[in-house]
Formats: C-alpha cells, structure tokens, sequence
C-alpha cells in the first residue's frame, strides 16, 4: 500500500520505534516512578528523558512543565477548559480541528463563555490584526491551529503571539500537525502552551500526547487522581507535571515517542520539512496539470506542510476513497478532516468535503508519481 | 416514495432508490431497477457477475460486501464496476441487486 495519510497518523513508523517500544517495554514495563525498586525508577528516568527531549523541540527551560496526555485532544481539553471560565472571551480560528472547536463549543453552551471564530484569508492564512482586533477586556485565551490539517497552511504564528504579548492575553498553540515538521520555539513565537500529539509527524505511536505550559501560565485543575508521589495529600498536586497528569503514565507510548522524537531530531526538522515540501511540489504540479481537479490553497507552497487538498470534478469526495485504496492501494483521506469550519469556508461541504494526500518523510518519488497517476485514472471517469 | 411500473403494478422504492420490499426481487425487476435507475439498459455478465455475489454474500452474511471484497472477489476493478453501475457499488450494484440498503459496502 501507498499511505499518504500521514495528517491522520504517521505511517509507518521509522524502525526503532517499533523495536525501542518492544525492547524497553519487555525491559522495563512497571510502573514508572511510583515504586523504589530500579526498574521503576529506570522507567521514571525514561519518562523523565522524554520530557526533557520535547521540552527542548519546543524552546522551553523546565521539562517538568511538559506533562503527557493520551493525545492533542486530551491535551487541548486540559488547557482550554483549564484557562477558560464563565464570563470568559476566546478568540480561535475557522481552521481548528473539533479538537479545539468542540471544547469550546461546549463552554459556548454550558459555561458562559464567548468564543469569537476568525477566517483565514482566501489562501489559508489568517491575518494576525484581524486577532488582534477580536481581543476584548475579557479575552482570556487566543487558540490557534499551528499548521492545518485541511489545507496544510501554517499560520504566522510570531506575529499572532507579539499581538497576544502586548494584550496580555495568552496562546495556545495547536501544534498536531507541526511538530516533528515545523521549527518550534515558544519564546520566539510567543506561545505560552503547546499541545502536542505522538503519533504524526513525531513519528511516536497513537496514544501519547501532550502540553508544554510556559512558566507563569497556570492551567487549573479540572481533573484528579493518582499521581505517584505524596499520595497523602486529599486534592490533587498543583506543581508540574503532575498538575496535568492524571494516573499511570502510558510508558510504551512515552518509549515509542522517545524514539520517534530522537529520530526526527537525528534527521532534523528543518530537512524533514524540506524532504516533504519537495514531495508536495511534486505532487501538486502532477495533479494540477491534469485538469478536471480543483485544488484548495496550494497555489503558493510557502508556508505550508506536506498536505494537499482537491476534489476530482464530477465526484463527491468520499466515493473517491474506494477507488483509490481497491483499484490504486493508495490510503487517503476524504470528507471533512473534523475540521468544518474550513471546509465551509472553502465551499466543500455541500460535495461531502474534498481529498486529502498527506505525505510523511520516508515517502518516495514514487509514490507520488503513483497518486498522480491515480488522480488521472479516476478524472478520466468523469471528464 | 417512489414507484416503478413492473408488468402493470407498483414497485416501491424507498427514498433511496432501493426497493422498499427486497422479496420483490428477481432478474426481471433487476433489469427494470437498472434501467430506470441506473440508466442501464441492458445486464451483460459482469453485471449479473457482480450481482449474483452480492445477493449470497448478504444472504450470508445480512449485510453488503466490502468493496474491497467485492472487487477482489469478483476480479473486477472498482473503476469497471462505476461503469457497469454509475451509481457505482454500494448506491448501484446493491440497489439493482435488490438488498434494502447498502450496508457494509463502504
């Protein structure tokens, strides 16, 4: 099969992710850092590691501040509805994932909380004045989405963050589509909270997710549980991580993002993004020479990760899906990508939302050369 | 709900195009769903090839075959079978094979 879903989840993995989770797994799979003994305080060390190895992907100073979640989602929920209460104002934007539109959805419904939506220009960029002028005396949080899983754009996040610096008010950077593939720095970007998630281009397994909270940014609690340590105390602690963790730690997918994190940072970030933009190039130019395919913000490829959106004319989105994976064994995605608010934007909804190839570092020319191909198997159905 | 004319009595179709009773089914109301719904005049071999398995599988199984499966199964590629049916599997192949829905054709 040709996978070119990596938006979705990176697939598959690079080898020492599967054989480090084995291998640390079968070694080392007790409890992390709960118990004396050496392999729990070894795991505990582990854990401690990969604090320390996303802290530094991200520009941060203290890895106690990085605390593990199941997944952005998880992550996202902790910080919105942790930051945000009734009376509250957020500004986000129109290219958020359901991750971040549902959470504040349902503040929107239940708590009192005012979210203001801002669209993103006709190529996918959003105007960071156009933020700024959304700020009121109540805004309490400003969430953005880093890099789209719709149409690939990344923001400018530098210019969204001084803005937010200025007002006071802080930003929480989406970055599940960017990290891994995007140069991140919280302290150049202004971004006081980064969710992450393992499972896409950090190349870590699904399952294993994340914040990094800057210090002086205090999410409240909204949770509580175990925690390993003074387990005498009747709340829940309220210095990092544990603050934001909630229970056993999932210590095969911290081994397996380890090991993912270690191998974007051997091949580098900045080459990473370089070796899929090329693939992207490609792709788009096969695609569009073709006719009979109408592409969504890929006209100018700055700014952008390796994800390329169209529809094949005549079709609806999702009754390509098939011919592409029985007759092409290509894996895409179609529909709405849980992001629908740019998919109303672009116009796409009405046609059951458009196609998406997402490409991942360890695709090749010829992967791409095989899509185009398909691509032109299937317009020829219809034109 | 839709009705089509079979030998001078209706033939419900639900909102879907599929018929609203499957025990009406047979080869002659196969041929009259394909025409008038699919724009299909005539059933060569590949059409009741297509057919034929999708009516044991659900007989099997109560449910639409994959299109994976049906495709594999058949030997027929999934581009053939939106020309054989340009409904395509699931809205075409299914509905002219007389189940009530195309469930589990995904």
């Amino acid at each position: 099969m040709i996978y070119l879903d990596h938006s979705a989840t990176s697939f598959p993995k690079p080898e020492p992710v599967y054989t480090f989770m084995d291998r640390l797994y079968r070694s080392h799979g007790v409890n992390p850092g709960r118990s004396g003994f050496d392999l729990s305080i070894e795991a505990g060390q582990l854990v401690q590691q990969t604090r320390e190895l996303l802290t530094g992907l991200f520009g941060g100073d203290d890895p106690d501040r990085l605390c593990f979640g199941y997944n952005a989602t998880d992550a996202l929920n902790l910080a919105i509805r942790g930051l945000v209460g009734a009376g509250d104002h957020v500004v986000t934007t129109t290219l958020e994932h359901n991750s971040v539109l549902r959470p504040l959805h349902q503040l929107e419904q239940q708590g009192g909380v005012a979210v203001d939506r801002v669209p993103c220009d006709a190529s996918g960029f959003v105007d960071p004045d156009d933020i700024a002028g959304r700020l009121r005396p109540n805004t309490r949080l400003v969430v953005v989405n880093h890099a789209s899983n719709v149409i690939g754009t990344v923001q400018p996040v530098a210019a969204i963050g001084a803005r937010c610096r200025e007002a006071g008010v802080p930003l929480l950077l989406d970055a599940s589509q960017s990290a891994g593939v995007v140069p991140i720095d919280i302290d150049q970007l202004g971004v006081d909270v980064v969710v992450f998630t393992g499972h896409k281009a950090l190349q870590g397994p699904t399952g294993i997710g994340g914040l990094y909270v800057r210090e002086g940014i205090e999410i409240g609690l909204t949770r509580g549980g175990g925690t390993g340590v003074r387990s005498a105390t009747r709340g829940h602690l309220a210095e990092y991580p544990y603050r934001l963790e909630y229970g056993t730690i999932n210590l095969h997918g911290v081994a397996g993002l380890n090991a993912g994190v270690r191998w974007v940072q051997e091949r580098g970030v900045e080459q990473i993004h370089a070796r899929e933009m090329e693939l992207l190039t490609m792709l788009r130019d096969g695609v569009s020479d073709l006719g009979g395919v109408t592409t969504y913000c890929q006209d100018d490829l700055a700014d952008h990760i390796g994800v390329f959106l169209f529809n094949i004319n005549g079709f609806e989105a999702g009754a390509t899906s098939p011919l592409f994976d029985v007759d092409h064994d290509i894996a895409c995605r179609t529909g709405l990508h849980c992001a629908p608010l740019i998919h109303e934007q672009l116009g796409t909804t009405k046609i059951g939302g458009a196609i998406r190839l997402s490409v991942g570092p360890l695709n090749t020319e010829q992967d791409i050369t095989a899509a185009i191909v398909a691509v032109a198997d299937i317009a020829s159905m219809r034109n | 709900m839709a009705t089509l004319d079979f030998n001078g009595r209706p033939l419900e179709l639900n909102e879907h195009d599929f018929l609203a009773d499957p025990d009406e089914w047979s080869p002659e109301v196969a041929r009259l769903l394909a025409r008038e719904t699919e724009g299909v005049d005539e059933l060569g071999p590949d059409h009741w090839k297509l057919i034929e398995f999708i009516r044991d599988f659900y007989g099997e199984h109560g449910l639409a075959p994959m299109i994976r499966v049906l495709c594999k199964r058949t030997r027929l590629k999934l581009k053939y079978v939106y020309e054989l049916f340009p409904s395509g599997p699931a809205l075409g192949a299914c509905k002219v094979a007389g189940l009530p829905n195309a469930d589990g054709c995904i």
